[in-house]
Formats: structure tokens, sequence, C-alpha cells
């Protein structure tokens, strides 16, 4: 990590260390019986052990803090702590120091330093200490900058300073995916993985929303009255674990109506992880804005605002659709013709008019049906005919149905 | 190495059968059991944890074995016998005590592997066999989550230590208490309320050398390396017997290198005192001579 500069006879001297937290010791107990030769002995020298457990010289992790030995990794969204220390290695008092910490990334160079005065005087073997934190938030190589400027008693004014590289890894691979419901819900699955080297607590993984939509986060599950979260026991990620995410995304009322009409890129959200490592260490990262492709529609939508989960074989169900004109200028004429299947059998007038709908506004049509197969079935066949342009717009496997034998108690 | 005379501890020469005529009438393995537990530990230290625990599965079945023919009124073998009430009693309290044994060692290896939810699992069924150490078992147990950085659980095992403690006496669990409040304190970032509970087990026990430690580690992470060094010093030299410990030896290295450049002295004189009262198998590497 050290890139000095060429060799200077200085009366100060430099150091710095990285202070991640510290490790707790761990203990290699022996142990015998007390018919065993050793009898006691074995007992005994782990009781006048200072490092174990007082009353549990078995257990293996002790309770001594032991000092980080190397620097380490660092990854990006943790922060940075570091000792500075300067030192007076010579047998005369130095005057006016003044020690700058700076940060230098390939984009910026952020001043750390606690304090900006100099301090008047430095008696030998004495220090000046600082300890300074920095929360890391970009990736690649960085460079703390440690510049130290002094004053000899001759009156000499010295500067030094002193190089240290290192380099900001990424913590985390997150993969998203969209999934589009049959009504106007996105869910979204993000896949996080832990590419570091220790194991991750995660602290907090939230979806913070764009203007347009509300979340739920279906990541706990609620059962009397206590929320457990989905993950079970299993709180932390190992190195190279993956953990899915799974958020329901609603359009808000005002932003529903439109919701039909919303082509191209639009903005969902973005993702709020925070995580702690060894003792409570920190890190916290936020994706960028994730975007979806909003699937295409063409000029006429037809989506299902409500339609029950089960149904029973035979038996009539209602089903409501919202009919959205999708086009921005036309204003359509459309007739409605429903064509059984198997299993589906519509009920009602088929071939009817709908009336005049403008552009980018919607109707709600309230439709009855019944299955007559067992299972899950698809519900297909409706058809939309534009008939100015003569054109008809075919609708099929909008949407499942469990069909269930009347026998099967429904609620 | 030194093991490999004995093979997996069950060859024929190491019962007392093979040797009818230097202990007539014995019958059994005469490897003693502390043995097969060091046996069975050795193979985590030298990176092949996997085989620690199925040798340490293997003795947990012979363990529940026994204990399952004592209970049904037979011998630890499995025949038909005769022994007293008390000879049975005590021949369950001492398997029971061996079987405790062995999950302990499989909890350690568990641990070692990083296998944390199955350690926190076995160390709870520990518990059952130890149930003297419940608190610092439960407070080892908060630690383990401290170091994966679920400080909310630690939290919680530390809270349920304070319940147990409650009804407890004494120094002891005053000062298992104050630890656990220290090492919260340490997960939530805050060095100066740490060091303060650390401070405080000394002024309950003064010569407690992980208080002592501990609270000048605090020390440095608040900037003051001055003042942790003199607490170190202070600890080493005032019982060298005690204190000239491994971790102790880290820290005060490690703050030696980053106090000046003239740290190789100071870990010389380390190394003089070292080898006036350690024996050969001190580990020198902590010294940072190399």
């Amino acid at each position: 990590m050290d890139v000095n500069q060429p060799k200077q006879e200085h009366l100060l001297a430099l150091k710095v260390m990285r202070l991640t937290k510290p490790t707790l010791f761990t203990n290699i107990p022996v142990t015998c019986e007390e018919r065993d030769l050793p009898g006691n002995l074995f007992n005994q020298l782990m009781k006048d052990d200072p490092s174990t457990v007082k009353g549990a010289e078995t257990l293996m992790l002790g309770e001594m803090l032991t000092l980080p030995q190397n620097f380490g990794n660092i990854f990006l969204g943790e922060t940075f702590s570091s000792y500075i220390s300067v030192h007076n290695d010579s047998n005369q008092v130095v005057k006016d120091i003044l020690v700058k910490a700076d940060l230098q990334t390939s984009s910026q160079r952020l001043n750390l330093s606690a304090s900006s005065a100099a301090v008047a005087e430095l008696k030998p073997d004495c220090c000046i200490d600082d300890v300074i934190h920095h929360e890391v938030k970009e990736i690649g190589t960085h460079i703390l900058v440690c510049a130290v400027s002094y004053t000899t008693q001759t009156g000499e004014k010295m500067y030094f300073r002193k190089f240290f590289k290192f380099q900001v890894l990424k913590p985390l691979d997150v993969k998203t995916k969209f999934y589009n419901a049959e009504t106007d819900e996105v869910f979204l699955e993000a896949q996080i993985q832990n590419i570091t080297t220790s194991p991750m607590f995660m602290e907090k993984v939230s979806l913070e929303p764009s203007m347009m939509y509300n979340v739920a986060e279906l990541n706990t599950v609620d059962t009397a009255g206590k929320s457990e979260s989905t993950f079970g026991a299993r709180t932390y990620l190992q190195p190279m674990d993956t953990r899915q995410y799974l958020y329901c995304l609603k359009p808000k009322q005002e932003f529903a109506e439109k919701a039909g009409v919303i082509k191209g890129v639009t903005v969902i959200g973005k993702l709020d992880i925070v995580w702690k490592t060894n003792l409570g260490e920190r890190g916290r990262l936020q994706t960028s804005q994730l975007q979806r492709m909003a699937p295409g529609y063409g000029d006429v939508r037809l989506s299902l605002e409500t339609i029950p989960d089960t149904v029973n074989l035979e038996e009539p169900f209602d089903i409501t659709c919202k009919i959205t004109n999708c086009s921005s200028e036309r204003t359509m004429d459309l007739v409605l013709e429903m064509c059984n299947t198997n299993s589906i059998h519509w009920c009602g007038v088929s071939g009817r008019q709908l009336g005049k709908l403008h552009p980018s506004s919607s109707l709600h049509l309230a439709l009855t049906l019944l299955s007559s197969v067992q299972g899950l079935q698809s519900v297909s066949g409706l058809r939309l005919t534009d008939t100015f342009l003569k054109r008809t717009y075919e609708y099929d496997d909008i949407a499942q149905v469990c069909v269930v034998s009347s026998e099967v108690k429904q609620s | 190495m030194e093991f490999e005379q004995f093979g997996n501890l069950d060859q024929p020469d190491l019962y007392y059968e093979y040797y009818p005529h230097v202990y007539p009438g014995r019958k059994g393995s005469m490897v003693p059991f502390s043995m097969r537990i060091l046996h069975a530990e050795l193979p985590q230290y030298l990176g092949n944890p996997q085989e620690s625990l199925d040798r340490l599965h293997s003795m947990k079945i012979i363990c529940s074995k026994i204990l399952e023919n004592l209970e049904q009124g037979l011998a630890e073998d499995g025949s038909m016998t005769n022994i007293t009430q008390e000879n049975r009693q005590a021949s369950v309290q001492l398997w029971r005590s061996r079987l405790g044994r062995v999950m302990y060692s499989m909890a350690n290896c568990l641990l070692m592997m990083k296998d944390y939810v199955l350690a926190v699992h076995t160390y709870h069924t520990v518990i059952k066999y130890y149930p003297q150490q419940e608190p610092q078992l439960l407070s080892g147990i908060g630690r383990i989550f401290l170091q994966i950085g679920d400080i909310k659980t630690a939290e919680k095992y530390f809270q349920d230590v304070e319940k147990v403690t409650h009804k407890l006496d004494g120094l002891q669990s005053q000062i298992m208490v104050l630890m656990n409040r220290a090492f919260l304190h340490l997960g939530q970032n805050n060095f100066a309320e740490a060091h303060r509970f650390f401070t405080e087990i000394l002024r309950i026990d003064s010569s407690n050398a992980v208080a002592n430690n501990n609270a000048a580690v605090c020390l440095l992470y608040l900037g003051k390396l001055k003042d942790s060094l003199r607490q170190l010093e202070g600890m080493v030299q005032q019982d060298p017997k005690h204190y000239l410990h491994e971790s102790v030896l880290f820290n005060l290295t490690t703050m030696y290198e980053l106090e000046s450049s003239r740290s190789m002295q100071k870990k010389q004189a380390l190394l003089e005192a070292v080898a006036i009262k350690e024996g050969d198998s001190f580990n020198t590497q902590c010294l940072k001579l190399g």
C-alpha cells in the first residue's frame, strides 16, 4: 500500500493505519478428564490463560479484541476509517505542524482532515493523531495523500508527502427482472449476490418507487401478528451466495388511467441496500433508477380489473375488463365478440357495440363466463373489432383461473 | 503426524483384550476418551474441518448408543449385566458429560467452518449438557451474531444473558453483563461507550486481562495511540507471566509499528521478555519480527 517519495531525512514520521473493526481472538481448547494422567493440568492451564472465557474455557470464541493485521479489502458503500499519526522522531522541538489528508479518486479530490489548524509545537517523542472517516462512493483506485509541513528549530520550513494507494471493489452483484401481471401491477425480482470474501448481514433491502408507483415488499410473512423474513434463520449471505427479493408495484391512482397508454421506457424506482459485516461495519448502496420497457399494447389494450382466483365447475362467474384506446388521435368504435373455446363459455350477447372510445381513455366492461373443464384454465376468446379500420384484435390467454369441482368448499 | 501410529484409534492392539496377561479380565479400548477428542479435533487445525466433523459425529453416535444401552439396563457395550444402581448412575453421568464434550467440539468446529447457523444450533444443544455455562454460552452466541453483523439478534442474546444472570450473584455475572454491553456498543460503532464499559469492569476487577486489552484497543479507535500503548505496556510490565499473551502482543506490536519508525527495537525488547517467561511453544509470529 505504501508508495513513498525518495528518501529524505525528516524530523517527523508519518504513519497510517486502516482501522477496520477489531476481530475476536479464538482459543484452541485442550481438555482431559479427571481420571486421565494429566489430571487437572490442562483445565488449570486453560483457566490461567487470560484469553479464555472464564467458566466456559472450552468455548473457542473468546472476548479478546485483536487489532486489524492488514489493510484488508474495501468495498463500495463502506466507510474508510484510518488512523493518521505524525510522530516527532527527532530530539528537537518542531513548530507549526500542519497535517493534511486528501483522498484522490479518478474523478475528484476530497479533503478528509478533521482540523485544518496548524499545531504550534511538537515535543520530541510526541505525536499528533487524527482518525479520518470517509464513506466510499466510487469504485477503483483511490489514493490517500498525506501532506505534512513543519518548521524546524532553526527556522527551516520543511514539507513532505506520502501516498497510499488502494482499490475499492464492488461488494454486490445486483440483477433485476420485471414481470408484468395481467393487471397493471409490475413485479420486480431483485437478485443480490455477495461478491466479497466475508459473510454479510443484509440489514435492509428496500425499493424506493418513482412517483408513479406505490410499492409493497413481499419479503416478510405475517403469521399470528409476527412478521418473519422469508429467509428464515439464514439472515446473512455467505460469500458468493445469492438472494432474491420480490416487490410488487402498483401504479398510483392518478397514473393508473394512463397506465395503458404508457409507452417506451419508464422509471420504476431504485433499490436501497444496507448491510453489515464484522462487528457492525456498515455499508450502503443505492442502485441507479431502474427502468422498464413498457410492454407494447398496440392500439387497443384489454386488461383485467377483477377476476376470481378459483371458481366452481360449470358455475358462471364475473370478471371486469378495462378496454383502453392507446392511440393518441383516433376515436374508436369498437364491437365486442366473444368466442367460446373448449373450456371457456361466455354468457351474454356477442357482437354488440361498445360505443365511442376517445383517444387515451378507457371503459370498463363486466362479463360473465363459465368453465366446463376442471383445472387451471386460460380465459380466451375475446375479439374487438375497430369498425372504422375494419381491423380485429384478438385477445386470448388474458388470464388464468382455477376451476374446481363444486364438491370442494368455496368461500 | 504423531497420531498416525494409532490409525483411527480402533486397531486391535489398542484394546485391553489384546493383552490378557497384562490386564486379565479387562475389556474395552485403552484409548482415553480425551485422546479421542484430540484425535477428532486435530484435522480442523490442519485445514480439514470436514474430517473433524466426521470423526466427532462417529463419537457422538457411539456415546449416544452407550447411553441408550445404560438406560435400558444393559452394560455400556450392550451385553447383559448386573451393575448396581450407583454404578449405573455414575456411568450415565460420565457418558452424558462425554457426549456434551463431543457436542462442544462439534460446535467449535462448525464455528471454524463459518457455518454459523449450525454452530449456533449446536451451541444451544451444548447448553443442555452444561447448564451452568448457560450465560457464557449465550454471550458467546451473541458474539457470533456480532461477527456476522446481525447486531439486533446479538442484542437479544445479550438481553437473555441478563435475564439468566439476574438470579445469580457474584462478580462473574456482573462482569459478563458489562462485557456484553461493551461489545454491543462496539457493534453500534460507539467506541467511547465501549471504552466506558470496559473501564467499568476494571473498577470491579483490576486484573481483568480482557477488559484491560479491550479498553486499550478502544482508545486507539478514539485516536489516543499514546494512551493505548501506556495501558497495554503497563499491563505487560505489571504481570508479565499472565499478560505476555499472543493476542496482547499482537496488539502491542501493531501499535508500535504505527507509533514510530523505531518499532523494531521495542519489538526486540518484547522478544527478550517473552524468552524469559515462556516456553518453546510460544508463537513468536505475533511479534512480527520477520
